[in-house]
């Protein structure tokens, strides 16, 4: 390019319209965070599935692999940020995002876990009460311990949410219907037991990040070779 | 009257640089130097003149122990940016028959 080469008006506005589409080709993700999330949801999903569907079980939690994924998840985004050349507006905005999403998660994870025995032990010591099921047939009463009805639907409903503000902030139209994708789910998921629960976290997986992110890979990919 | 096109800006590079600096946060020297296809010398140049008018903030410094050099659009060349851009258009209605 010309140091001082000076340009008609209508010059300087096609440079300028070129050099701005030029910058927003310039941040594309790498997509391998994406990928990752997609590919350990997905595999925790179907293996759910199929352990409940064929009354099997492989051993150990398959959903702990979702929180071995952190270990990865660090080492990638000290690569990328080290290798970013370029930080786009909305960048600390979605980063923020991102990580209330994460701390949401644990968070959902927490109530999960601890609402149901608080629940039992205040039935218990401040009503003096005990739950019962009965069985219609038989009349026979067996105690019931209180639990999350539906957790799989929570999930949902907060995978789609940083999904969704991605998509629409970045116009990405792959991350955008993976959110609305979930989002039907979601809703979805209100009215199924938890055996088919476990395959729609499986396909949220698949269209919230797993596309979107072999998308914006193959995008990167063709954008460094260009 | 016209507004008169602003001598820093009216030059393909420089125009260039703050195009692409508009659009984003922050960008370093080498993302700038590959989308606007030019030398590091001439671009080193024309960032010290966007720098002098206070168009640009240019930070220097390491980064895995390599010089790094990161610019970034100030409100004072977010404005220039402005009224470049609205001269321009100026000119262009004029020129439509």
């Amino acid at each position: 390019m010309a140091e001082d080469k000076q340009l008609n008006p209508q010059e300087s506005l096609q440079l300028i319209t070129e050099t701005i589409q030029k910058a927003k080709g310039g941040f594309h993700e790498t997509g391998v965070s994406a990928i990752l999330w997609g590919s350990v949801v997905s595999i925790a999903g179907l293996v759910s599935f199929v352990e409940v569907y064929f009354n099997f079980y492989i051993g150990f939690d398959i959903w702990l692999i979702v929180l071995a994924a952190i270990i990865p998840q660090i080492f990638i985004s000290i690569k990328e940020n080290k290798n970013k050349k370029v930080i786009a507006h909305d960048e600390k905005f979605l980063d923020a995002t991102w990580m209330v999403y994460g701390i949401s998660i644990f968070a959902l994870i927490f109530y999960i876990n601890i609402v149901p025995g608080v629940s039992e032990q205040m039935i218990t010591h401040y009503d003096n009460s005990q739950l019962f099921t009965k069985n219609i047939t038989t009349n026979e009463l067996t105690i019931w311990k209180p639990y999350i009805f539906s957790q799989s639907s929570l999930y949902l409903i907060l995978f789609s949410i940083p999904t969704l503000v991605t998509g629409i902030a970045r116009k990405f139209k792959p991350m955008l219907l993976g959110g609305l994708f979930c989002l039907v789910f979601f809703i979805t998921s209100c009215y199924t037991t938890n055996l088919w629960d476990m395959l729609l976290l499986a396909l949220a997986g698949i269209f919230n990040w797993l596309i979107p992110g072999l998308i914006l890979r193959s995008r990167f990919l063709k954008g460094k070779t260009c | 009257m016209f507004a008169e096109l602003d001598p820093i800006l009216h030059s393909q590079l420089r125009l260039a640089i703050i195009s692409l600096l508009i659009g984003v946060k922050e960008a370093e020297f080498t993302f700038i130097k590959e989308k606007t296809n030019s030398t590091a010398g001439n671009l080193s140049v024309q960032i010290q003149k966007l720098k002098d008018a206070g168009y640009i903030d240019v930070v220097k410094e390491f980064k895995d122990n390599y010089p790094n050099t990161t610019c970034k659009i100030t409100s004072k060349g977010i404005a220039a940016f402005e009224t470049y851009v609205n001269a321009l258009q100026q000119y262009l209605k004029v020129q439509k028959p």
